[in-house]
């Protein structure tokens, strides 16, 4: 058995501590042993119908985003337009911003947009891999009234077991699949778009169709 | 083959015309089956009661009275189930062997999987029934999920159906889809006496459902739900003939 | 004044009598209709969710297997767990039972100064009432999800673990929110409502000193866990509190990062017919600046998962698609089973918690099975559901006049001659006897239900007498 982890909080004092109870208790009622199941290569999904980005685009409208396939100049132009628009923008980044200033999320509580470049997306539930060690980035995601999104089409997958082979979840203290706007329909059943998260969700798929177009 | 036919004891006693139709198309497919005498009961109602070992005597006494036979064929799917789930329990005892329960259960079917599994669509064919309706099917759940008797509306693997194959060989008999294909009519045993309210709230409902759905005449796989869908209709001074797949095979069902 | 959509069953010592709560909810026959549909609704999404994912049947599958080798591991999976998520920066914290983990939680809060708490989804701080415990004493609790935030405000519980306002008409949200945050009377347009809502907690997220998480997987090869909502109110509490706290049963350990491709694809398709979940968060450590604790607890686990008959119960994932299918659950309401988890699942995890006060749950069932089939980790709830009665009657709280009519029918079965004699009575009785009376004597059945017409013989009788043999 591997060492004991070090200290912990235990709120009885002295005897046996909470944890070595628990895992007494665990090891006493294990049942037998199953074995862990073989490889989950064997589990890759069909795509029945159309290409990665059309699968990718169907299934991230369903979820409520509003995908527009460009070229990386357009989506350059489409992004400069949507941030002059804005009352206020953020760009999200995976490492903490080097410019001074605001370091409190709490800060972004009015934020209109947030612009994220996605690691990935996944075509089967139309979601991107957005993942951060800024505490504003994150904040920024959730706080944002809408968020932009800017995916090239080679950086979509097939589906979650590809996306977990090509990412490492532990490279940023935080990393989420998001999918579209926030939505509730807690209240009979009706989806309402914009619980309380982001209300739009904006998803620029860029495809370089052109060979010798700077990226 | 020797083989034999188990009529559960309300059959027996409140739809013998089930039984006798049953009877009647093995005949007619030149299949000789036995009706032994001296089991009466599965122990199956009991054992999901929550009395599996008041009951257990019951189905120590249908695993003597059925060993020997090849095929046990059970005119019931909760019948059929339980005693294909239980009966190994049953243990060497007296003239017993270890085997007796296992092999009892394995030998078990219910009666519309012995036509198609054994017999074939084919033979039933044969048989030249008609039965000029549109009729809803009702599979009971424990032939359904249970048995195999077709594929479960839940289960994402190639659809099948027995029952509406067996039925597809009887001429003027018109399948309506549903719009709940396979939930439960609601008797469940002593569920029905035990939560009275749903039970009925769930016949009804399925009720409903067909009716809405243009069915004319009910065709089931279960004595159970027939008695209680059956119960709840007429009380409902509703007009919907019901028929175990045996009658309408047998050509004894009521037209509506 | 709100008034509550039905009276609560009264949760204590006294047994949940779930019938009676069923009976109580289905007087209403509309309502039922209402209920019945909106879950049956969720049901056909989800059926065309798992359509849409030709190896469904595979996941499963595979999801079972996982789950079943985490378990039969638990131990092993659980240090790794715990020494991965400190070097991550957490602080792991064991709790015992309920209490245990409501102190710990509470000191937690105390020693950081926090008074306003805003938490997200956890059944396990259901179970374990920690609202009532940090209210009592001083800190201010919000629920953030909009369905808990509602029943919250009615002073109720949860009656889904998905959907848990999913009994509430919107009238009846309206009604709530006018009289605690002051909308106007007649306001029931569900899009108005959540616009409200989203002010109301956005404001309360901004102003929290500590959040409160539960998760949907503890991720043993890396020390993290995933935190899986529609509303993103998991993501905001985390992203702006200061402190937050990851309450956890030990059975939601899983080995592998991989092992989540399995899962995520299975939970949300299951759940509401969504691929995804709009956010999937993985934590891996505390925010800059940030204490983030966790709270593994038992509270009852390790005694389910000694329980040779009924430890499977505890591959659950939470994705609620067996209430959503379950024919009794549509028509009696989550309310009507007294348990923080209720449905099918509930009612083979509960009844190892106390079997007395929960012995009616394992009979609120046909065993029709369609619980099982949907269950993404394929477990066996209806053959553990017959098992749970087995215990309920060798317990002995099946009423005495049940087991009297059991014991009976099984003596009269087992011996032939008798059962002939007076199924023949029977048969004579009901051609005699007028219709109100057979009705009376069928009990509970013949309220509903006309009797059979009565046969003049029964089928052994036609058959000694038209077919020859009976014998071998």
């Amino acid at each position: 058995m591997s060492t004991d982890a070090p200290a912990r909080h235990d709120a009885s004092g002295a005897g046996p501590s909470a944890r070595d109870e628990i895992l007494a208790a665990v090891r006493a009622a294990l049942p037998p042993g199953v074995e862990r199941p073989p490889a989950v290569e064997t589990l890759a999904s069909v795509l029945t119908a159309g290409s990665l980005a059309e699968t990718f685009i169907a299934a991230a409208t369903a979820a409520g985003a509003e995908v527009t396939s460009c070229d990386r100049a357009a989506a350059r132009v489409a992004l400069s337009s949507l941030t002059a628009g804005a009352r206020s923008a953020f760009t999200f980044a995976s490492a903490p911003s080097a410019a001074p200033g605001t370091s409190d999320p709490h800060e972004l509580a009015d934020l209109d947009l947030v612009v994220c470049e996605p690691a990935l997306g996944v075509a089967e539930n139309g979601a991107v891999w957005l993942a951060t060690s800024d505490s504003m980035a994150r904040a920024a995601l959730l706080l944002a009234q809408r968020v932009v999104v800017v995916v090239a089409e080679r950086d979509l997958v097939r589906d979650l077991h590809e996306a977990y082979a090509r990412i490492d979840v532990r490279a940023h203290p935080f990393g989420a699949f998001v999918a579209g706007p926030s939505k509730t329909a807690d209240i009979e059943q009706a989806l309402v778009i914009g619980a309380h998260g982001p209300k739009a969700f904006t998803i620029l798929l860029v495809h370089d169709h052109q060979t010798g177009e700077p990226s | 083959m020797s083989a034999a036919l188990f009529v559960p004891c309300y059959v027996d006693q409140l739809y013998p015309r089930v039984a006798i139709a049953a009877l009647t198309v093995l005949e007619r497919l030149g299949i000789r089956v036995d009706v032994p005498e001296g089991a009466a009961c599965c122990g199956q109602p009991a054992a999901n009661a929550g009395f599996a070992r008041e009951s257990h005597s019951t189905l120590e006494r249908f695993v003597d009275v059925y060993a020997g036979y090849e095929r046990i064929i059970v005119l019931s799917g909760s019948c059929a189930l339980h005693v294909r789930l239980h009966a190994p329990e049953v243990l060497a005892h007296g003239g017993r062997t270890d085997r007796a329960g296992a092999d009892v259960a394995e030998r078990t079917t219910e009666f519309c999987a012995f036509l198609h599994d054994e017999v074939g669509v084919a033979r039933v064919a044969g048989l030249g029934a008609s039965y000029d309706a549109r009729v809803a099917v009702h599979i009971g759940c424990h032939a359904l999920r249970g048995l195999g008797l077709a594929r479960p509306s839940e289960l994402q693997i190639r659809p099948f159906d027995k029952v509406r194959t067996l039925l597809g060989a009887v001429r003027g008999l018109e399948v309506v889809e549903l719009a709940r294909p396979d939930e439960c009519c609601g008797f469940g045993g002593t569920f029905s006496v035990g939560e009275p309210a749903v039970s009925a709230r769930m016949g009804r409902d399925r009720l409903h459902d067909f009716t809405t759905s243009g069915a004319r005449a009910v065709v089931s796989t279960d004595v159970s739900c027939m008695m209680h869908l059956d119960g709840l209709a007429r009380r409902e001074h509703a007009r919907l003939p019901m028929a175990h797949v045996a009658e309408v095979l047998a050509g004894t069902a009521v037209a509506p | 004044m709100t008034r509550p959509a039905f009276e609560l069953p009264v949760v204590g010592a006294t047994p949940v009598d779930h019938a009676a709560n069923a009976a109580a909810f289905t007087a209403d026959a509309a309502r039922t209709t209402w209920h019945d549909e909106s879950l049956w609704f969720v049901r056909e999404k989800r059926d065309r969710a798992a359509a849409s994912v030709p190896e469904w049947e595979a996941l499963r599958a595979r999801a079972s297997a996982i789950k079943e080798h985490a378990l039969t591991h638990l131990d092993e999976y659980l240090v790794r767990f715990e020494e991965n998520a400190v070097r991550n920066g957490m602080q792991v914290h064991w709790a015992r039972d309920a209490e245990e983990h409501n102190r710990i939680v509470h000191g937690i809060l105390a020693d950081a100064g926090a008074r306003r708490l805003v938490k997200s989804k956890s059944m396990l701080t259901e179970e374990c009432g920690l609202n009532p415990y940090l209210e009592a004493r001083g800190i201010e609790v919000i629920d953030t999800d909009l369905g808990e935030r509602i029943v919250q405000l009615r002073g109720e519980g949860p009656s889904h673990i998905v959907m848990p306002a999913i009994h509430l008409k919107k009238e009846e949200v309206g009604d709530t929110f006018h009289d605690a945050l002051g909308t106007p009377a007649g306001l029931d347009d569900p899009t108005a409502l959540a616009a409200v809502a989203r002010e109301h907690l956005r404001a309360r997220f901004l102003a929290a000193d500590a959040t409160l998480t539960g998760m949907n997987f503890a991720i043993a090869e890396t020390g993290g866990f995933v935190v899986c909502t529609n509303e993103g109110n998991a993501d905001l509490g985390m992203a702006l509190a200061p402190v937050h706290v990851a309450s956890v049963g030990i059975e939601k350990v899983i080995p592998r990062v991989e092992d989540l491709g399995v899962f995520l694809r299975l939970l949300a398709r299951s759940a509401t017919g969504q691929a995804v979940t709009v956010y999937s968060s993985h934590v891996h450590g505390p925010r800059a600046g940030q204490a983030l604790h966790v709270v593994l607890v038992d509270n009852g686990r390790t005694r389910q998962l000694a329980r040779e008959e009924f430890w499977r119960s505890l591959k659950c994932i939470r994705c609620g698609a067996c209430m959503n299918t379950c024919p009794i659950y549509r028509r009696s309401g989550g309310h009507s089973y007294g348990s923080t988890v209720p449905g099918p699942i509930g009612s083979i995890l509960t009844p190892g918690i106390d079997l007395q006060r929960f012995a009616s749950l394992p009979f609120a069932s046909t065993l029709c099975g369609s619980c099982t089939a949907v269950c993404p980790v394929k477990i066996d709830i209806d053959a553990q559901l017959f098992r749970w009665r087995q215990r309920v009657v060798d317990a002995g709280y099946v009423p005495r006049s049940k087991a009297l009519a059991m014991e009976t029918s099984v003596r009269v079965l087992d011996r032939p001659r008798l059962f002939r004699a007076l199924g023949a009575v029977a048969r004579l009785g009901l051609r005699l006897l007028p219709a109100r009376v057979e009705r009376l004597l069928a009990g509970p059945w013949g309220d509903a239900r006309e009797l059979p017409a009565p046969p003049s013989t029964s089928f052994r009788a036609w058959y000694r007498r038209n077919r020859r043999g009976g014998r071998r």
